[in-house]
């Protein structure tokens, strides 16, 4: 139990004697109803079971900031991490800026976010882990770090930046709401130690004491339709209709026609000089992804078209399927899944935990996609095995595994696209991410089967017709998509501006060098449907296509801009983040920026998980993925 | 456990398994915080909290005191004395018993072949009160040079020196409950957030009870100056002009307190004289605040019932800064706001010890406020220490800025340097550099043996820091708290009290002097000392002082007697009719005349310069520098620069800078904001080989403070940005 002074301040206790029945979302604040059996199940905190003092323990509960009032001096950020012995890297609570006027018409509002324990947790649904648990105790969404294994996931689709993804210890943690100060009565430790009297906490919708407004948006804080997030605010004074960050990213927000909430919009910082930026664009942590979704999508590509041409009787890929070139191209399809699976894999943080990723089947799109794809693994593998046996039976057994593997892929491959329809990052969220997806499926998978064949002389002049035209399908479909998002993307009200901005600036060459190639794959691809000849044209062409999809992946990636927090000029600035790895600054370990690392597959602590964990706990987790 | 899930997971918290809590008085600023240090079952240091029931913090920490704890485990610490010949050789450690004979051999010797003023020691306002108290008996008693001071005179000079001219002694009158009854509260140079954010803690908990009007003067809109109702963004240094003017007003509408002025003031005429000139056009064209808002401070604040004005270093860093300080004083006294609820004028010091360092260092005289001037107290302090009435100098000796511009002189030749670090923190380091090549003799005492003076020391003595040492310190209020020593110096490093006394041992062989070995039998002579005296503490012993979570001075011995407990809080003083320091208890109206005598912008040198302090550092970075969770805030120098100002030089945001002075230039990288005018930049002055290679800093006339808030500059696009970004990085260490 949190140990309590006697004379604790009265700042620092919870004050909570009445509360509302219902938030502004319509959601009860009980959190559970008063006769609910999970009001009965023990609440553990350290391995201590804690009887109910907090009257209100059942209630959720949030944070109220008045922006008023913030006056940056990190003594939140500071309490919170001293207490939760938070390394200077990460922080569960920060303080960023924005910022308007002209001198000395000028003012800056700070404000200081954490997790907002919403009603919603994207986080908790997104997570594959099952790291995740909103409790009914307060309302708080808790997260495991011994349960995580690392993917980042939840940093992905939370809009308030409150999940840390710590690139030493591989593994997210979070803020905890303090639910054992709670307990004894006491307010978060951020709460206590602010010095604004700007921060405080209670059961939601309760306004404190001498304040008036319970706003659910000021400034420069992300859309709350996303997540209903249990957070209040106050922000009186007035303020000018333009607010900048003072970070690198390049958004500000404007007010709105309806001359009360403001949107974001592009602030172009930097001006508008074209770059190339190589190093960062193929440089980053994200390049496992680039391999993973390219070599998985070719492959389904690949095996889709093989099957169902074999399944449908067309002509050339029976042909195939009779030619010295059909098992290599199963090898081969068996080998890019190892390598993209692999790739994934061991970009997690726990790489050993990879088990894990279907935990959360029930609500996850990761764990959905991993779930499919690995199906489609088994699946393609299965195939792969019977194709070195001839007979009825292994007929069969061909076709049962290429259903299975077409039944995951669909899955999986819809899973793969819908994970990336994040809300909170407005680049991905948008139809042109399942254009990409599928169309670099037809166009990389028809070229992997065409060049496979090409090298064993199987490669006819009617199915390189044939697979030229399903590349070029592709590649308009995926020409036409990006034409859609950078239309959709250049006059958006959402971060999503700041994303084409940094497209056409930071990355301008290579975003420009892309189209260059796809147009010219196009063309190519084109040309082949029509003629099947040279057939030598699938070389060329597939570096061109290989190279088009591989740049515009990386830019995928790359260029993705959450609607996070604003930051500050050095912390929370991800342009100083780069700037301090880029230069060496972050040797020092007393700066606040840790390297991206990549970390060991640990057999040991697998083994030791394996050895440790009992029969019916392993039986529970198998049974949990489908119960919750 | 809510959507769905049958398991509930067991939730772990980090626990630092704290077993112990011990006190001590936070050692950063001067706010005073009382903090708990928590100890693990292995001993370490692993938390810090605020103390709930001590008045000036009651249980609240800035981010710095939050990570205090952290300071017994930062880099850099010393842990063995270190001796070579030359500055240019490689350090060899060396016994403690070798290093302080070498330490008194060099002394003397210099003091033998130069004079005995030659050899100069210059000490801080970090140590605890002991200490100074026991190096000021060493100095003044036994080494006996003049050429002694501390680290104050760069941040408290001038408001010692005002309150010495208006109010005969040094003293601050009022305290933090004062924002509970003020009506009007002026801030001038004053950025309370980032500076004192405990203070400002106390004053938003009382502005949000009572509502009373904030007036900031400040250059720059700061935090407090955003929130304030108004807000003078004044002309760098030309708070006096302002002062005048509202003078001049107060006079013009006859808004004064007569009776108060006739019972406690003299010079009412001389002063009238002088405001007379400083009509509010007048003035506006000097400080360039216009006429109106100047008439409207005035009423608002001479009509105030209870008004209250604050200052920190925005008048003390200043050619004007005593000056300012007099002018705040003058205000105060003839609107009769002095040693009244809410009505004061406030001096929010600096470090943690500045007024111990202040009553008991014997830098600028005597102990407890007493002169080297006056017979008596030279009479009174020989008796004491048992040493030759005429071994005292009869006059005070140079101030640190004036020692060090003696140092490039060639006229002192040795020094000992105790805590502070002039390589960072005076101005124009290229000087601050040739004077200290030039020491046949230097000494650096220091916690850490990373303090960039060191470069050009002969002899490091690592010594404790903060709570690794026992004694008192004293905060703005004036209140005396307890610093006990909760953890160990890191290997040979030994507290200052060991070693002074150790060194004094070697002054005194005959034994004529008395060193008390302990901190508390100290307190105990210094409280004695201070009987009768406007800084009495006579009431106070150590054990008290912790039971109170300090005291306010004055608490005399018959107040302790006659069992009156010491109020929590509030104590004032010149609180009666005629009670001041000055003989006949009045106070002095002092006139101003006002000539500028900055360095201006000018066509080469477009910018004003403006230093100033950062809330997650503290001075020259060698402690929060090495803390991640204060240092990642501000990890490299930067400047504030108005974006219309940077768009015309062409500057982006996040580039690095080159700013050139008469002096030197400097790398930062830019902020733009509008924080700052077209005219200003603002630069941070914590980081070593950067704000001070750029600064000018003349020295106010009557403090000997240097104005570091006053310099031109300008400023460089720089084309190779990796190059900056190395020079940059290269520059620091931590």
């Amino acid at each position: 139990m949190f140990p309590r002074r006697e004379n604790e301040p009265e700042y620092a206790l919870l004050n909570d004697p009445v509360s509302r029945k219902v938030n502004r979302y319509g959601t009860p604040i009980e959190t559970v109803p008063e006769d609910d059996p999970r009001r009965k199940q023990p609440f553990v905190i350290n391995g201590e079971e804690l009887p109910q003092q907090n009257p209100n323990r059942y209630k959720q509960h949030g944070f109220y900031f008045n922006a008023d009032n913030c006056i940056a001096c990190h003594a939140c950020e500071a309490a919170c991490s001293e207490k939760n012995d938070v390394p200077p890297h990460l922080a569960f609570r920060s303080v960023g800026f924005v910022e308007g006027g002209s001198y000395p018409d000028y003012r800056r509002i700070n404000i200081s976010m954490a997790c907002n324990h919403c009603d919603n947790p994207v986080c908790l649904k997104g997570c594959p882990t099952r790291a995740y648990t909103k409790f009914a105790e307060y309302g708080a969404v808790l997260q495991d770090p011994d349960i995580c294994f690392g993917c980042g996931y939840c940093t992905w689709v939370c809009p308030y930046n409150a999940p840390q993804l710590d690139p030493v210890k591989g593994q997210v943690t979070k803020c905890n709401m303090c639910v054992d100060r709670l307990e004894v009565g006491l307010k978060p430790a951020c709460v206590a130690a602010c010095l604004g009297k700007a921060l405080d906490f209670g059961v939601i919708e309760n306004v404190p004491e001498g304040r008036v407004q319970c706003e659910t948006e000021i400034p420069g804080f992300p859309r709350t339709d996303i997540t209903h997030p249990n957070v209040r605010f106050q922000q009186m004074k007035s303020i000018q209709r333009e607010m900048v960050r003072v970070d690198q990213t390049p958004v500000k927000y404007h007010r709105a026609e309806d001359e009360k909430r403001y949107e974001p919009e592009l602030d172009p910082k930097k001006g508008f000089r074209r770059q190339w930026n190589w190093k960062k664009l193929l440089g980053s942590h994200e390049n496992a992804h680039i391999a993973f979704t390219l070599s998985v999508q070719a492959v389904m590509g690949a095996f889709a078209l093989v099957v169902l041409g074999g399944w449908l009787g067309v002509a050339p890929v029976a042909a195939l399927q009779g030619s010295e070139a059909w098992l290599p191209l199963l090898g081969l399809l068996l080998a890019l899944m190892v390598f993209g699976l692999f790739k994934l894999n061991m970009h997690l943080g726990k790489p050993h935990r990879f088990y894990r990723g279907f935990y959360n089947l029930r609500l996850s799109p990761v764990s959905r996609e991993i779930a499919g794809v690995s199906l489609f693994f088994a699946g393609l593998a299965g195939f792969a095995l019977f194709n070195l046996f001839d007979g009825a039976w292994a007929q069969l057994a061909r076709n049962l595994f290429a259903g299975v593997a077409l039944a995951g892929m669909a899955f999986g491959g819809y899973y793969m696209y819908r994970l990336y329809r994040i809300p909170a990052r407005p680049f991905w969220d948008h139809w042109h991410t399942g254009a990409a997806f599928l169309g670099t499926g037809l166009t990389l998978g028809s070229l992997l089967v065409g060049l496979t064949a090409l090298a064993y002389g199987a490669l006819a002049p009617a199915l390189a017709r044939m697979l030229a035209g399903v590349a070029s399908l592709g590649l308009v479909l995926e020409a036409a998509g990006l034409v859609a998002h950078a239309l959709a993307m250049r006059p958006a009200r959402s971060e999503g501006a700041a994303s084409w901005y940094e497209q056409v600036t930071t990355f301008g060459w290579p975003y420009l060098l892309r189209n260059g190639l796809l147009l010219s794959a196009l063309l190519l691809s084109g040309w082949l449907a029509f003629h099947g000849a040279p057939s030598w044209l699938f070389v060329p062409l597939g570096v061109v296509a290989l190279a088009s999809a591989i740049i515009g992946r990386a830019l995928f990636y790359v260029l993705v801009i959450p609607t996070t927090m604003p930051g500050a000029f050095f912390w929370r600035n991800k342009g100083f983040v780069e700037h301090a790895r880029e230069v060496g600054l972050a040797d020092m370990p007393q700066l606040g920026v840790a390297y991206e690392r990549h970390h060991p597959f640990r057999f040991d602590e697998l083994w030791e998980t394996i050895r440790t964990t009992s029969t019916k706990e392993k039986w529970d987790q198998l049974r949990r993925i489908f119960t919750g | 456990m809510l959507f769905g899930r049958t398991k509930k997971n067991p939730i772990k918290l980090p626990d630092k398994g704290v077993v112990e809590w011990k006190y001590a008085a936070c050692g950063y600023c001067s706010t005073g915080c009382s903090i708990e240090v928590g100890f693990n079952a292995e001993g370490q240091a692993v938390s810090a909290r605020g103390v709930a029931d001590a008045d000036v913090n009651r249980g609240k920490l800035c981010l710095k005191g939050i990570f205090e704890h952290e300071l017994f485990s930062t880099a850099g610490r010393g842990t063995e004395p270190l001796a070579r010949d030359h500055y240019r050789d490689q350090w060899k450690p060396i016994d403690w018993d070798s290093a302080l004979d070498r330490l008194h051999d060099e002394i003397r010797r210099i003091q033998a072949k130069h004079g005995r003023d030659s050899f100069a020691i210059i000490s801080t306002g970090q140590m605890l009160t002991e200490e100074f108290y026991t190096l000021g008996k060493l100095t003044r008693g036994l080494i006996g040079t003049n050429n002694y001071d501390g680290n104050t005179t760069l941040c408290m000079s001038s408001a010692v020196s005002g309150y010495k001219r208006s109010f005969g002694s040094d003293g601050p009158p009022g305290c933090y409950e004062d924002f509970e009854h003020t009506d009007c509260l002026i801030a001038w140079g004053s950025n309370l957030p980032e500076q004192h954010p405990i203070i400002y803690w106390r004053l938003k908990e009382a502005q949000e009870k009572r509502g009373f009007p904030l007036i900031v003067v400040d250059p720059r809109v700061t935090m407090l100056a955003q929130n304030a109702n108004i807000h003078l963004p004044i002309r760098p240094g030309t708070d006096v002009a302002l002062q005048n003017a509202l003078m001049h007003v107060i006079f013009a509408e006859n808004l004064q307190d007569d009776e108060y002025i006739a019972a406690n003031t003299t010079g009412i005429d001389e002063l009238r004289a002088e405001v007379e000139k400083w009509d509010p056009r007048t003035a506006s064209k000097v400080c360039g605040i216009d006429e109106d808002t100047i008439r409207v401070v005035a009423r608002t604040f001479a009509q105030a019932p209870a008004a209250m004005q604050i200052w920190t270093m925005g008048i003390n860093q200043s050619t004007h800064g005593s000056d300012g300080v007099v002018g705040i004083n003058n205000l105060a006294l003839i609107t009769g706001n002095i040693g009244k609820p809410g009505g004061t004028s406030l001096s929010i010091t600096g470090q943690c010890n500045a007024m111990g360092t202040r009553e008991w260092s014997s830098c600028s005289g005597l102990p407890n406020y007493r002169y080297l001037e006056i017979p008596e107290h030279r009479e009174e302090i020989a008796k004491a220490w048992n040493i030759d009435v005429e071994f005292l100098p009869k006059k005070r000796g140079m101030y640190q800025t004036d020692i060090y511009q003696a140092m490039e002189a060639g006229r002192i030749k040795g020094l000992w340097l105790i805590a502070t670090n002039p390589m960072s923190s005076l101005p124009n380091t290229a000087r601050i550099r040739r004077a200290m090549e030039q020491l046949e003799f230097c000494c650096v005492q220091d916690c850490y043996v990373d303090t960039e003076s060191n470069q050009y020391a002969h002899l490091y003595l690592p010594a404790g820091t903060w709570a690794e040492k026992d004694g008192v310190m004293t905060n703005t209020e004036r209140r005396v708290n307890r610093v006990k020593p909760v953890a160990t110096p890191p290997g040979q490093a030994k507290p200052d009290l060991w070693i002074f006394n150790r060194v004094a041992e070697r002054f005194n062989k005959e034994g004529r002097v008395k060193f008390p070995e302990k901190a508390s039998e100290i307190f105990l002579e210094m409280a004695a000392l201070s009987e009768g005296r406007l800084c009495d503490i006579s009431g106070m012993d150590h054990d008290f002082i912790e039971q109170n979570r300090g005291i306010q001075w004055p608490y005399t011995r018959q107040q302790r007697e006659r069992g009156e407990p010491p109020p929590k809080g509030g104590k004032r003083i010149y609180t009666e009719p005629a009670s001041f320091s000055y003989p006949g208890g009045r106070a002095k109206l002092i006139p101003l005349p006002f000539v500028d005598n900055n360095e201006q912008p000018d066509e080469e040198y477009p910018f004003w310069l403006n230093t100033g302090r950062l809330i997650e550092h503290w001075h020259g970075r060698t402690k929060t520098g090495k803390i991640g969770n204060n240092n990642k805030f501000s990890p490299i120098p930067f400047i504030e620069i108005n974006p219309d100002a940077a768009a015309d030089l062409g500057i982006r945001r996040g580039e690095y800078v080159r700013l050139v002075s008469r002096r030197g230039d400097a790398i930062a990288m830019a902020q733009p904001t509008h924080r700052v005018p077209y005219n200003m930049v603002f630069l941070p002055f914590h980081f070593h080989d950067c704000a001070n290679r750029l600064t000018l800093g003349l020295l106010d006339p009557h403090s000997r403070q240097p104005a570091y808030k006053q310099s031109a500059v300008r400023i460089e696009r720089i084309e190779d940005q990796l190059h900056a970004a190395r020079l940059s990085k290269e520059m620091r260490k931590f």
